[in-house]
């Protein structure tokens, strides 16, 4: 069982470094890949595509700046937002909205697995915690 | 342009002073108390992560696409796909003393129902241990009150004695007098109002125990009127196997706040054999490459970085370490036990034999140690206990032929009646630690032959005799040789003239 989930995750990784064009995940790789896989089936392909996926998603996280917003966003504030933390990372950031109601009031914006909270419930969550 | 750029920028800077910034990932995988998280790319090496619910975890697995999560707390709640979150914190407990007396967790939460306590400070779990320059050679004693350990195996000031043996062999009592020894030198040498008296402060590190023993222990502890010198550090068995892991180093933690501000402590680790379970347990959970009976890699570090945060520290405190190690069948050779011996600066070593036949405390001399221990042993019981290590080996050795053969020479017999009786002094109750002046006194009247004329079968209640009519009526002559700590002439005939006196009013 370790064996397996090991060598798909092996796999997987080689498929996602073969998906990468100048350092991003490129469309037309994946496509590519993703025939490659069906076409000569691998051992566990679910595992290896589920690893895959993963490492996907991951990647594309990083370069994606998903704002959640309780009010409205204006498009300036989302571009400002974006080149700010482009600057702080180090690579073009693409904004995405969410509108999330249980923030309250503010904003909550997410970079791969970085959190930026600014947001009446982050505040209050933060207060709970430190009572 | 870029001036626009600018003012965007101070907004945000402006705007984003008011956020927070917190490093996320989700739990791919939760089984007994440890957790896989995908995420967590900033999370640092032994960092403290929070779990929805308030549990906490520690980060012990950095692997290139999931974290690896010990978890301390209630892991009932929590389930795949939660969120977690770094603290940018390294684990810390409470410190101070306003600890001592209570009983608290792995985390340092009290568990005694005495409510919340009041200490201001807090110390890292994880310490790197004291380099050599800052540390001082050990020239202070410690009295554990047991004779045999005092007299031939002396304890120094911020050594690490090992004590070892099999189960229920006393290695527990031995710790737990130590202690109460402490406290009761402690309420003399304060109510002397001696400036030059350090006090020595206890923790007491309970691992994987039974919770019916550690509420034995503290209630010895507390009849002795020892618990408000010690802080009970308790992850019982039933604790899931992160906080018995974790025990140990809040407990050093706990002590090294005594060291670094000029306090003496000891600490006691009951046992290292469950620690390196509960070690091994979690490592295998994480799936680390497991070694010699399945133990991982770095079970050796696991007890050296623990065992080295023990230590005098020039121009502070020290931090004296007695582990307990559990053996199987008497074999020190095992895995475990070897590495502790290779750590420690010496190991009492308890033999099963002498356990069984009421030779307790079962200390056996010969197999015994304490490397650093005689350089901080007081002049005094030099003077009147430095032959007793060779004479009992003599007996040991006589004692093994003298079974074969009945025929046996005056000198021989008389050497064989005082080793027996030698073993016959040594012998003492659970929980009675016997104060350093008055193990002189008893040791003065051995090597002056007080007890030759006396059944060997009669030592034990000779000698109680003997601590009653020092205690009770020569209480002066006691404190003079606690506070010269040396005999000379004057004190020797005292000491001489009160054996007499005991002499003439006892009958066997
Ligand atoms: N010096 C002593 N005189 C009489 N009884 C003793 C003495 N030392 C220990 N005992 C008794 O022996 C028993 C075992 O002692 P203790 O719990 O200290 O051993 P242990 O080695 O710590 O055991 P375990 O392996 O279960 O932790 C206890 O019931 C204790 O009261
Ligand atoms: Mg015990």
């Amino acid at each position: 069982m370790a064996a397996h989930a090991k060598q798909a995750q092996q796999l997987a990784r080689q498929l996602f470094r073969l998906s990468l064009a100048d350092g991003a995940v490129s469309p037309a790789k994946v496509t590519g890949v993703l025939e490659y896989v069906e076409k000569h089936r691998p051992a566990n392909p679910i595992m290896v595509l589920k690893a895959y996926e993963r490492l996907i998603a991951t990647e594309l996280g990083r370069s994606q700046a998903l704002v959640e917003h309780a009010g409205a966003v204006s498009e300036d504030v989302l571009h400002s937002i974006a080149a700010v933390l482009g600057k702080r990372y180090g690579r073009t950031l693409t904004a995405t909205t969410r509108a999330n109601p249980a923030l309250i009031a503010g904003l909550r914006v997410r970079v791969g697995d970085d959190v930026y909270e600014s947001s009446v419930a982050g505040q209050l969550a933060s207060l709970a915690a430190s009572v | 342009m870029s001036t626009v750029l600018e003012q965007i920028e101070q907004q945000i800077a402006k705007l984003s002073s008011h956020a927070v910034k917190k490093n996320t990932g989700n739990i791919r995988t939760i089984a007994d108390g440890v957790a896989k998280i995908d995420g967590l790319s900033d999370v640092m090496y032994n960092e403290m992560v929070s779990f929805p619910g308030g549990a906490i975890g520690i980060a012990l697995n950095l692997e290139e696409d999931e974290v690896g999560c010990v978890i301390l707390g209630d892991v009932s709640q929590l389930k795949e796909g939660d969120e977690v979150t770094t603290t940018g914190r390294l684990l810390s407990v409470p410190v101070g003393k306003a600890l001592l007396g209570r009983a608290v967790d792995a985390l340092g939460n009290p568990v005694d129902g005495k409510g919340p306590i009041d200490s201001k400070e807090t110390y890292p779990v994880e310490k790197i241990a004291p380099g050599i320059i800052v540390r001082k050679s050990v020239t202070q004693p410690l009295f554990t009150g047991i004779m045999a350990i005092d007299s031939m195996i002396p304890i120094g000031r911020g050594q690490r004695e090992l004590i070892i043996g099999d189960r229920g062999t006393g290695k527990t009592t031995i710790a737990i007098d130590t202690i109460i020894n402490q406290a009761k030198a402690n309420q003399v040498g304060l109510a002397s109002g001696d400036p030059k008296f350090r006090p020595v402060y206890s923790i007491y590190v309970a691992i994987g125990q039974k919770n019916s023993n550690i509420v034995r222990t503290i209630s010895a502890l507390e009849a002795a009127g020892a618990l408000q010198y010690t802080i009970i550090v308790a992850a019982p068995a039933a604790d899931n196997p992160a906080n018995q892991y974790l025990a140990p180093y809040s407990g050093a933690a706990m002590g090294e706040w005594f060291m670094e501000n000029g306090l003496d402590a000891l600490i006691v680790y009951d046992d290292l054999s469950k620690h390196a379970v509960a070690y091994r347990q979690i490592s295998l959970i994480l799936k680390r490459p497991s070694g010699r009976e399945a133990y991982p890699g770095d079970v050796f570090y696991l007890h050296s970085r623990l065992l080295e945060r023990s230590a005098r520290l020039d121009g502070k405190g020290s931090l004296t370490a007695l582990p307990i190690i559990e053996t199987l069948a008497g074999d020190v050779s095992a895995y475990i036990p070897t590495n502790v011996i290779s750590i420690t600066d010496g190991q009492i070593f308890l033999e099963t034999d002498h356990f069984n036949q009421c030779i307790r405390p079962a200390v056996s001399v010969g197999l015994s140690v304490s490397r650093v221990g005689s350089s901080a042993q007081i002049k005094v019981t030099k003077q009147v206990g430095g032959k007793l290590k060779g004479e009992l080996a003599q007996f040991r050795e006589l004692a093994a032929f003298a079974q074969f053969g009945s025929d046996l020479d005056a000198k021989t017999k008389g050497q064989l009646e005082r080793g027996a009786r030698i073993v016959e002094l040594f012998k003492q109750p659970a929980f009675s630690p016997v104060p350093i002046e008055l193990q002189v006194a008893i040791l003065f009247a051995m090597q002056k032959n007080f007890f030759d004329a006396i059944d060997t079968k009669k030592v034990v209640a000779a000698a109680a005799a003997m601590k009653e009519f020092f205690t009770t009526r020569k209480d002066t002559l006691l404190t003079e040789i606690r506070t010269k700590a040396a005999l000379d002439k004057d004190l020797e005939a005292k000491l001489q003239a009160a054996c007499d006196e005991w002499k003439s009013g006892y009958t066997a």
